[in-house]
């Protein structure tokens, strides 16, 4: 199988610019260098390029968003803000391959006629932090970034702004006003940041992955790219993390349209210690739950949107039979309550009831009627807000309940957790 | 005001200056240094962050109390922060959790007497595939165990 | 122009406008919080969704500009579930203040639970996230974070009008607060307006706190006395009390929006008040009837224009008057007086703070319609002279102090004037020295005009008729005149406004209908 990011991960080496260049890094920029813009652009809609963010918006047509006039000068910003629980593919791409990031930053840069990128990290990652300012430091030394970057006439500056612990932060217009200096507080929509981003200039934000994956593109073409995938309207391989206790957690680079139940059983070794499987959590915290039985399905956007869920960020947490669903829950609920910006009323008001009701329910103090509560109260998050982390709350507390209801039931009837309040 | 950036930091800030097209956007990684240099960001530092880029008091702190990673009190040597969402969860975060509070002697949120440690629980720090997953100060602890958390802590000194 | 269709009704508005503003042309309610006509767009609230055709979701009106064809609903039992929905999340951490919260009547959470809410709380008490209650922040504000609905209205005000951003968000999630950053308290000169703009009691006024029911008041659409900006105010008041002032919007004046000293200005109506007519015989002043003290000004006037002729008879004119007040008065002066002494004075004591927003150095609101009615500021110096030279034997003052001068300076120059007349609203240096005071009328105890300093002549309105024994000052100017042989026949302010525009050139043209509630920008100079 074609390997499009992760080829040369294992070697220690590759994060420096003479060892990547060495091994064909920096080849595609050079090509895009001698292509038309629109012919950049043109590849990577081939390529059905989806989001790697989460939410699989095709990378081209988001592109397209621009305006046309090139008064007002352009930003890009890459959304390094991993934070999605279950997601830790960009982590290994900024600290194992961080020049197919800046390449695939110019490359996309020059295609948009943009001459200034923002690489908005987590603030918790500070050592791919450094790890990337080294390489950024690198390529500015030897010409690929700065001025006149390998004599092609193209200007373009790369800063790394650091976050400094917010969820919300990955939503891109809390992206942006995080990096303006703000409270990361999601944006009203319209405008939208492809006409008023970053300092009021025309934006696009993308995900780590995303950008990577354009070198890549760019020197086999978007047709191939697309091939890969395995899928009508996904092309290209993913970075798909599986964590939870499997014999062997960690990122595995798949095609798009890949078996769940391969990724599970075959890639990550099957659940350890003997342990048999309850529940996946496919895409990252946000996705609608699978039970142990649907798990029949391939990975890519459209298939697992027929299926009920969502592919996301390709995370997948694996949940393994003797797990208390209702405490599984009651963790995520406190997540999403703690990472609510509280900018609107549904998100913030909702996600702490939400929590609170699920506490109630773990520690034996459930009532009757929480369960209608708190699909009730998950119906008036549900698009109702400025941003979709109420969503993102919303799908799992909904899926959980409906796949898993019984727990709930006997908990609040027994007044008890049946698994002793423990993992 | 006492407080000032040492010459030293005072060049990074007005480095850091010119990669933003203004002042406010400097405000994130200014907050960073300060916290760097005065060790938290005190009522005081605030005061200095929002005199030297020319905002208010109420708009500084507003971003410093939004982020998690801007400590307004101040912390142990250590700042052990244990990840407590699901993945960890389900490779024994929480058995790891209560471990260090008794070893150490503090719950979650409070820091040791002798200041070397503070023990907080944090949301998940995007190492799912190594869980469970601790950070201390900037580094990241992965694949932990009680043996491994003790070998670590007993190393903090 | 775009039409769009509105619960059914066809609606023709002007492009950019949004569903919300659309709603309001046709009188349709969309309920909000966090939009404010004069501030930016928040979106937060998410009390005014509403359904639109082609949409899957709902879309909040306050940020959705009308587009040709589009199909708006906004009575549905999908939106009305969805605001109730809302509501409900609004109001579980809002603490049961009502029977001691100031904004009971007004308030934003009361109205819209009566209309879209009556649901009963399924959230513990126990449960509520508390915050810190009656916090003084400064200025005229106290602050209660915990009925606080984050709508951000104070803190936009802050930012987009007085560019002081006091108030922030602090903390983040269901914590998140809105508060000053200790030892920074609010610091401009509009605090007043974060309570007319805070829609739930978390915002209220320090002056008007446990002061009064609002559904006690009464209202008069007035203008604010307080400067020669002319801001339009509505005064509140029970019974003859006055208790506050709230601005009234007029784009053309004060947008939304007064300032902190003018809305404290109401309090003249009620302190200090002269409520009874005065006469001064041998020293000691004594209460008189309107009869008695009209016949002993007069009489005494008409001696002194007898024995020393009418040029040591003078009248200084007031710009806190109204414009039917002082063409009455130089109408007195020129027509029955005869004299040429006739002047007014722009100054007064205190601080002339002004600002470039609303706030002007005049602390007159009549200064313009004085000069415009041909009242003369050199005279004033004139006529200063002539007292302290002893020239004057009868002076009739207007107002309540004298220029800019201290009570001593002022104590001194009516010393030896042989016969002051007041005719003025509130006790003071020219009260006790004055031999007949002729109390007038407050701002919200008759109707009339201000002309402000840009020239717009504005209507104030009646509330309550004079407090005690006072009168409207053109019946007492009336009153004067008549007593000697002037046979006016004025019925009111109404009369008198279309004599002036009848023979006053910046004012031709005019009408109290034309000037309607936002007046009108006289032509000419004076």
């Amino acid at each position: 199988m074609e390997l499009v990011l992760t080829k040369h991960f294992g070697n220690e080496r590759y994060r420096h610019l003479d060892t990547y260049t060495e091994l064909g890094g920096y080849e595609a920029l050079r090509k895009a260098f001698s292509m038309s813009k629109e012919a950049i652009v043109e590849e990577v809609k081939k390529a059905n390029l989806r989001g790697r963010g989460g939410a699989g918006f095709p990378a081209g047509v988001k592109w397209g968003f621009l305006p046309k006039d090139l008064s007002r000068p352009r930003v890009l910003v890459i959304n390094a803000d991993e934070g999605e629980p279950g997601t830790f593919k960009d982590r290994l791409i900024m600290s194992r391959g961080p020049h197919l990031l800046i390449e695939g930053i110019v490359i996309t840069c020059y295609a948009l006629e943009t001459h200034v990128c923002y690489i908005y990290i987590r603030g918790e990652f500070a050592r791919e932090e450094r790890i990337l300012q080294e390489a950024v430091d690198e390529a500015y030394a030897k010409g690929f970034l700065g001025k006149d970057i390998l004599g092609a006439g193209f200007d373009l500056d790369v800063t790394i702004h650091r976050g400094a612990g917010a969820y919300i932060c990955g939503e891109e217009t809390s992206t942006i006003n995080s990096i303006e200096g703000k409270r990361g507080w999601p944006r009203v929509k319209p405008p939208f940041p492809a006409s008023v981003g970053a300092f009021g200039r025309p934006t696009i934000v993308n995900n780590v992955e995303t950008i990577a994956d354009v070198p890549w593109i760019v020197t086999h073409g978007g047709d191939r790219f697309h091939a890969l995938g395995g899928a009508e309207k996904n092309g290209g391989t993913r970075l798909v993390g599986v964590s939870g206790p499997v014999n062997r957690p960690g990122i595995y680079e798949l095609p798009a349209a890949v078996s769940l139940r391969e990724v599970i059983y075959t890639h990550a070794g099957g659940l350890k210690d003997g342990k048999t499987l309850k529940a996946v959590i496919p895409g990252g915290s946000s996705t609608p739950v699978l039970k142990a039985n649907e798990i029949d399905v391939t990975f890519d956007i459209e298939s697992m949107q027929k299926a009920g869920t969502m592919t996301g960020t390709s995370g997948v947490i694996v949940i393994p039979e003797g797990t208390c669903m209702v405490r599984a829950l009651s963790v995520l609920m406190n997540f999403y309550a703690h990472e609510s910006c509280g900018q609107c009323t549904p998100c913030r008001e909702g996600c702490g009831w939400l929590a609170k009701i699920l506490h109630r329910i773990e520690n034996g103090q459930g009532r009757k009627g929480d369960v209608a509560l708190i699909l009730d109260v998950c119906d008036h998050m549900m698009g109702r807000t400025i941003c979709a982390l109420a969503d993102a709350a919303v799908m799992p507390a909904q899926s959980f309940i409906w796949k898993f209801r019984e727990e709930f039931d006997q908990h609040i009837r027994d007044q008890k957790c049946p698994y002793g309040n423990r993992f | 005001m006492s407080l000032a950036f040492s010459e030293e930091t005072r060049a990074k800030h007005d480095r850091l200056l010119t990669r933003y097209p203004n002042r406010e956007a400097a405000i994130l990684p200014t907050l960073y240094l300060a916290q760097r240099e005065f060790g938290h960001l005190s009522d005081e530092v605030i005061l200095y962050v929002a005199d030297l880029l020319g905002f208010t008091p109420a708009r500084i702190y507003g971003v410093a109390t939004f982020y998690t990673m801007y400590n307004k009190k101040p912390v142990g040597k250590y700042h052990l922060q244990v990840c407590r969402n699901l993945s960890c969860s389900l490779m024994g975060a929480e058995h790891l959790i209560e471990h260090v509070a008794m070893k150490i002697g503090v719950k979650p949120g409070e820091t040791t007497a002798d200041g070397r440690f503070t023990l907080s629980t944090v949301e998940c720090l995007g190492s799912c595939g190594t869980a469970p997953v601790m950070q201390v100060n900037d580094d990241y602890y992965e694949n932990l165990t009680e043996e491994s958390i003790d070998a670590i802590l007993d190393g903090l000194r | 122009m775009p039409n769009f269709t509105l619960n059914g009704i066809s609606v023709d508005v002007p492009d950019g406008t949004t569903i919300l503003q659309a709603a309001k042309t046709v009188g349709i309610e969309i309920p909000h919080y966090c939009y404010h006509p004069k501030l930016s767009i928040a979106g937060n609230c998410r009390m005014c969704l509403v359904e639109v055709e082609k949409f899957p979701k709902l879309q909040i009106a306050c940020n959705t500009h009308v587009t040709e064809g589009m199909v708006v609903k906004s009575n549905t039992e999908k939106v009305k579930e969805a605001v109730t929905g809302v509501l409900e999340l609004m109001l579980i951490h809002h603490p049961i203040d009502c029977p001691i919260c100031d904004q009971a009547g007004e308030c934003g959470l009361q109205i819209y639970y009566m209309k879209y809410g009556l649901h009963k709380s399924r959230y513990a008490l126990e449960d509520k996230v508390h915050k810190k209650k009656v916090q003084d922040i400064g200025g005229q504000i106290v602050l209660d974070a915990e009925r606080c609905i984050l709508c951000s209205r104070c803190i936009r005000f802050l930012q987009e009008v007085t560019h002081t951003s006091e108030l922030e968000f602090f903390q983040r999630s269901n914590h998140s607060e809105i508060s000053i950053f200790p030892g920074e308290p609010l610091n401009n000169n509009y605090t007043g307006n974060l309570a007319d703009i805070c829609p739930v009691g978390a915002l209220t006024s320090k002056d008007f706190r446990f002061k009064c029911r609002v559904w006690f008041l009464r209202g008069a659409k007035s203008i604010c006395p307080g400067c020669a900006n002319g801001c339009n105010v509505e005064a509140h008041f029970k019974g003859d009390i006055l208790y506050r002032f709230q601005p009234r919007q007029n784009d053309e004046v004060n947008q939304t929006w007064m300032c902190d000293p003018g809305r404290l200005e109401y309090k003249r109506a009620n302190d200090a008040r002269l409520l009874t007519p005065v006469v001064r015989e041998d020293g000691s002043p004594r209460a008189a009837s309107w009869e008695a003290v009209f016949s002993a000004v007069a009489f005494r006037l008409w001696e002194t224009m007898e024995k020393d002729g009418p040029e040591s008879v003078a009248v200084i004119a007031s710009p806190q008057f109204s414009n039917e007040e002082l063409y009455l008065t130089r109408k007195l002066a020129e027509e029955v007086l005869r004299t040429p002494n006739l002047g007014f004075s722009p100054r007064t004591p205190g601080n002339g703070i002004s600002d470039d927003f609303l706030i002007k150095a005049d602390k007159n609101p009549n200064t313009r319609g004085a000069q415009l009615l041909g009242i003369s500021e050199e005279k004033f110096e004139d006529i200063v002279r002539k007292v302290a030279g002893g020239k004057v034997k009868a002076l009739l003052v207007f107002g309540n102090s004298i220029a800019d001068f201290s009570e001593e300076e002022t104590e001194r120059l009516l010393a030896d004037v042989p016969f002051v007349v007041q005719v003025g609203t509130n006790e003071g240096v020219v009260s006790r020295a004055a031999h007949a005071v002729l109390p007038s009328a407050s701002f919200v105890e008759r109707g009339g005009t201000f002309t402000n300093h840009a020239g717009r002549v504005q209507r104030f309105w009646m509330g309550f008729p004079p407090r005690g024994k006072s009168r409207n000052a053109i019946e007492i100017i009336t009153g004067l005149a008549n007593r000697l042989g002037a046979g006016w026949k004025f019925a009111g302010e109404s009369s008198v406004f279309r004599a002036i525009t009848g023979s006053e050139a910046p004012f031709a043209g005019m009408s109290y209908e034309s000037l309607g509630e936002s007046g009108h920008v006289a032509g000419g100079k004076g």
